[in-house]
């Protein structure tokens, strides 16, 4: 064990003590690396072959140019822009209610002790324990039943898959967010609440604002959850080629064709990847902290 | 402080919550009503007065940031599971989705035909002139003229009709003839007028100058419960599975939705059609689920274990590469990985020159949902484990080391038990997600390649949830709801037990230490 470390970090190693000890590690982080980046590359390489042929690509096109991406957005019967654009809406509105309905139920789970307040805990974790996809069939079926009398809240209707989605808010971020909350001293609402402020006031100006790091993380892994979601997406929208959002409506334009959309597809994957993975790269430190704060709390 | 004064924006919120909220309450339950459904008129009805209460309140505070999640929450998420169990006891899928009301009224309209002898009358669209009821003027065969609307038949008096040379009705006293445009204009109207004639034959309209007669074949009768065919007088009685049959065994479509108790659950044990399949598909969902939780814990906590050390530069540059499969959109990310597996197409065969049809073999089509998934899910358990790495208590490490524990011994005896024990709980969840991971089936391989016995419906890669999913939307073979829901059901049983289990294990396992 070193007794100096501070000297210890400006020594430079030895070639031998480098290859013993991190040269194989940076082996192994490479070829990680490359595993991990194997089918961005692809995808980005096809985006860029106009030739757009699966069988037919090289890793770095002969004559790169953005034909697959013209082929994309003039393609009438499979709207990239409009799955592109129903998933941001969706997406968006999703995880500001998914926000909502979690920020505000975990603010009196945390700060009010009243009555019913463990079975409603409780109540949430086991309700969790049947999750919405399983009961796809059931909810395909009764909103079915529901669009007869209003339709805009029925199959094919991307409110229907909101408020779906909204049913599910009070689920697992009310517990998390209800973790973080309880670490904020309850000193500070304590004097706010001496200095005359109400409890929609103590919500608003205190706790919201401490709590925006952790509203950044779960609204952004809702938002990119919603994206994603392709079981219930596709049941309840599926028969509206219009109202789709980009994975269902990728999925159908993909599906049995790969030998003749390959090269569009890339180009509209590589659209919809980029964004999130940059994103994805500014909040790193967030997510990380927002991963492992369920692991800490159980 | 100042800024505690002012109230007005939080009450113009609730104004306007409230309002919307009872104004689309009042908009909607009378039309839900009308279409008879009931219970979600009544729950909206519930549902509405409980948040007017509690806003309107001034105690309720608590309730305040709690009900309107769960109002959501018992019609989207508690609802469908109830719901879900009750499918699974009925017969509901294609052919068996009306109630029995509705089936019989079906069966009875889909049985006019028209008589064999002719039946077929000349016709001209007219209105009452005082009552304005839409009414057809029908030539008879003896050539009188008959007036009919929704209540019955008239014939009309000889004097009361006008016909020109060609014996076109020209006009007819007591009703306005309608131009072309006026019928067009009526054409719903016309189509729905059924004109009754004796006890249960109608005329109907045809086109624009004919109407015809058509009868029913069938005939129900409610105190006996029956169905006769009037023509052969067969009797068909209901059996226990919602259909109409005769003694000779033919079955009246459509049938209708009804109970059918555990049917469905002995079912998928018991026939051939279902139970190889089910077994197989069940094996595969334990085995998809503890080999992607274990293949990608393993990686990502080997990565994170070999890129944490102290001296390791570019650590940063490693990390925000290694997490890119884990931020790109999955769903894209796993149909581009299909293309690249694509037999004769594919980057992976090109590659190495090859042809390996890696998505059309039960074996290597596991083998490559699994690679995608480990592609898939390190990026997440390296985040995780690297956490929970930095998170070790030194003091423990170096007292082992100071004692001469080698490197390995450090690892497996005080590391990994330590972050085995921290991630417990989201391994666990992992694993319960994995479990029903439609997407990492269905997009990769569709399920495929198809179980032969199985009728065409399960596949070699299918897990529950997609087998589900096939059950009850499989395009072409029918829909079978209430299969497909006591699939769900089991997996759900499957999915809690396991979870209550591991958790109380790892809570047992974390009161221990």
């Amino acid at each position: 064990m070193t007794t100096t470390p501070v000297k210890i970090a400006h020594r430079r190693m030895t070639a031998m003590e480098w290859t013993r000890q991190l040269a194989w590690r940076h082996l192994v982080g490479i070829l990680a690396v490359a595993f991990a980046l194997f089918p961005l590359i692809w995808m980005a390489s096809a985006a860029f072959d106009p030739l757009g042929l699966v069988g037919a690509q090289k890793l770095i096109p002969a004559h790169p140019g953005l034909g697959n991406f013209r082929r994309l957005f003039g393609n009438v019967d499979y709207p990239y822009a409009i799955w592109f654009r129903n998933s941001i809406l969706i997406a968006g509105v999703n995880a500001i209610l998914q926000l909502a309905i979690g920020a505000s139920a975990a603010y009196a789970l945390s700060r009010f002790r009243f009555r019913g307040r463990k079975t409603t805990l409780l109540s949430i974790l086991i309700v969790q324990m049947f999750p919405q996809l399983l009961a796809a069939v059931a909810l395909f079926l009764m909103m079915a039943k529901i669009g007869e009398s209003i339709p805009f809240l029925g199959l094919g209707s991307p409110f229907a898959l909101i408020a779906i989605f909204a049913g599910g808010a009070l689920g697992i971020n009310a517990w998390m967010l209800k973790g973080f909350y309880d670490t904020i001293p309850s000193e500070i609402d304590e004097s706010a609440k001496v200095d005359g402020a109400s409890h929609a006031q103590i919500f608003m100006k205190i706790i919201l604002p401490l709590a925006r790091p952790i509203f950044a993380v779960i609204g952004l892994l809702s938002f990119i959850g919603t994206m994603n979601e392709f079981l219930l997406t596709s049941v309840i929208l599926g028969g509206n080629p219009h109202a789709i959002t980009l994975a269902v409506g990728m999925q159908q334009f993909i599906d049995g064709k790969y030998d003749k959309n390959w090269g569009p597809f890339a180009a509209g994957s590589l659209i919809a990847s980029i964004p999130v993975i940059i994103v994805f790269q500014f909040l790193q430190r967030f997510i990380v902290s927002g991963l492992t704060a369920g692991s800490t709390k159980g | 402080m100042a800024s505690w004064s002012t109230k007005a924006p939080g009450l113009f919120v609730k104004i306007v919550f409230l309002g919307t909220l009872n104004a689309f309450a009042l908009w909607a339950i009378p039309i839900l009503l009308l279409h008879h459904t009931n219970l979600f008129a009544a729950y909206m009805a519930v549902s509405t007065l409980v948040l007017d209460y509690v806003f309107l309140s001034r105690k309720r505070i608590a309730a305040k940031y709690i009900a309107p999640g769960v109002v959501l929450l018992i019609l989207f998420q508690v609802y469908p599971a109830l719901y879900t169990g009750y499918i699974a006891f009925t017969n509901y899928s294609t052919g068996h989705i009306l109630d029995k009301a509705q089936a019989l009224d079906v069966m009875i309209s889909n049985s006019y035909q028209q008589p064999e002898n002719g039946g077929i009358y000349p016709m001209v669209v007219t209105t009452e002139v005082t009552t304005k009821t839409l009414t057809l003027i029908l030539k008879n065969p003896d050539g009188t003229y008959s007036a009919g609307n929704s209540k019955g038949l008239t014939l009309l008096p000889t004097s009361a009709v006008t016909v020109d040379a060609s014996g076109n009705v020209k006009s007819v006293q007591g009703f306005k003839l309608l131009s072309d445009a006026e019928v067009q204009a009526r054409i719903d109207a016309l189509q729905s007028l059924h004109v009754p004639v004796g006890k249960s034959a109608r005329i109907d309209v045809a086109d624009f100058s004919t109407a015809q007669m058509t009868a029913p074949t069938l005939k129900y009768d409610p105190t006996t419960d029956r169905v006769t065919d009037i023509a052969t007088g067969t009797l068909y009685h209901p059996n226990n599975n919602g259909s109409m049959v005769s003694n000779a065994g033919d079955e009246l479509e459509p049938g209708w939705s009804t109970n059918v108790g555990w049917r469905n659950f002995t079912v998928v044990f018991t026939d051939a059609r279902y139970r190889g399949p089910l077994g197989l598909v069940l094996g595969w969902t334990f085995a998809f689920a503890i080999l992607v939780v274990g293949s990608t814990f393993f990686m990502g906590l080997f990565l994170a274990l070999v890129l944490n050390h102290p001296k390791l530069r570019h650590k940063k540059i490693y990390r925000s590469l290694l997490i890119v499969p884990y931020a790109m959109p999955s769903v894209l990310s796993i149909l581009v990985w299909a293309g690249m597996f694509n037999q004769d197409l594919g980057v992976i065969n090109r590659m190495f020159g090859v042809s390996i049809p890696w998505l059309f073999d039960p074996w290597l089509a596991k083998i490559a949902i699994l690679i995608v998934q480990l592609w898939l899910g390190t990026p997440y358990m390296f985040l995780i484990a690297t956490g929970a790495i930095q998170a070790l208590p030194n003091d423990i490490v170096e007292a082992a080391e100071v004692d001469g524990a080698s490197g390995f011994q450090v690892f497996s005896k005080i590391k990994l038990p330590l972050v085995l024990l921290a991630m417990a709980p989201l391994l666990i969840a992992s694993f319960a997600y994995n479990f029903s991971n439609f997407g990492a089936i269905y997009l990769l391989t569709g399920g495929g390649p198809t179980i032969i016995s199985s009728g065409g419906i399960a596949g070699h890669t299918d897990i529950l949830i997609s087998y589900t999913y096939k059950l009850a939307f499989a395009a072409g073979k029918g829909s079978n709801y209430g299969l497909a829901s006591a699939v769900s059901f089991l997996n759900f049983i499957l999915v809690a037990s396991i979870s209550a289990y591991s958790f109380k294990k790892t809570k047992t396992a974390e009161n221990l230490n």
